[in-house]
């Protein structure tokens, strides 16, 4: 009944009411299907023979099954990637930013450098100070 | 002894534990009835059973399972339903 190249529909789960074909018999129970569903294992219990065989190869690519699919008219829906259209843009961006960042760390370090050496020389002289004053209260007793 | 208004049984009550080993009864509204199937009036799995207020809040996908009919037949009948679909075509 499920032979290679079975035109199948989908029965259960979230791929239900999907056509398919049988690429693959993994065992007894469990063929390898793609189509209109994703390409996945699945039970023969799940699955609704139709009255069509394909001519398929066994464990025949994604792109190919949905050729053979073409010529029976049944037409399979491409996914939208979500993801790759928004990644070019966050690129650009994030070139930007880090375009600009390393703007502002050059332009940055410089005057904190400046303001650590600033901070950090009145501390010594005030030590000095101190050290000096404790010095010369010293030799007065 | 409870106030007038939570003798009667309308309300459900709910045994909570506080610290210090205190139990409070608080009353709640009662839930709604089970989500059935059209076609068969079995319960539907995977629709939960609670107040309008919490099931705006809940997510889409957590109101009724993700196949076409989901929250409508049951899964049996959806089968039924997809075959006699393509036999008629």
């Amino acid at each position: 009944m499920f032979e290679i190249g079975r035109l199948c529909l989908k029965i259960a789960g979230r791929d239900a009411g999907l056509k398919c074909v049988v690429i693959d018999k993994l065992d007894d129970n469990y063929v390898l299907i793609d189509g209109q569903t994703r390409r996945r294992k699945c039970n023969i219990k799940h699955l609704e023979p139709l009255d069509k065989v394909l001519k398929v190869k066994k464990g025949l690519g994604h792109d190919d099954v949905l050729k053979e699919l073409k010529k029976q008219g049944i037409e399979v829906k491409e996914k939208v990637k979500r993801i790759k259209k928004a990644a070019p843009k966050t690129e650009e961006k994030s070139a930007v930013k880090k375009e600009t960042s390393k703007k502002e760390e050059k332009s940055a370090a410089k005057p904190k450098k400046a303001v650590k050496k600033a901070e950090a020389k009145p501390k010594k002289t005030v030590v000095k100070k101190a050290k000096a004053t404790v010095k010369a209260k010293a030799k007065k007793k | 002894m409870p106030a007038g208004r939570y003798k009667s049984r309308s309300l459900r009550r709910v045994y909570t534990k506080l610290s210090g080993s205190k139990v409070v009864v608080h009353y709640k509204k009662r839930k709604p009835s089970k989500a059935v199937c059209i076609v068969c009036g079995d319960a539907l799995k995977g629709v939960p059973r609670e107040r309008p207020y919490k099931m705006q809040n809940m997510a889409k996908t957590k109101k009724r399972p993700s196949r076409p009919y989901g929250g409508v037949l049951c899964s049996k009948c959806m089968r039924a339903k997809l075959k006699e679909k393509v036999k008629n075509v």
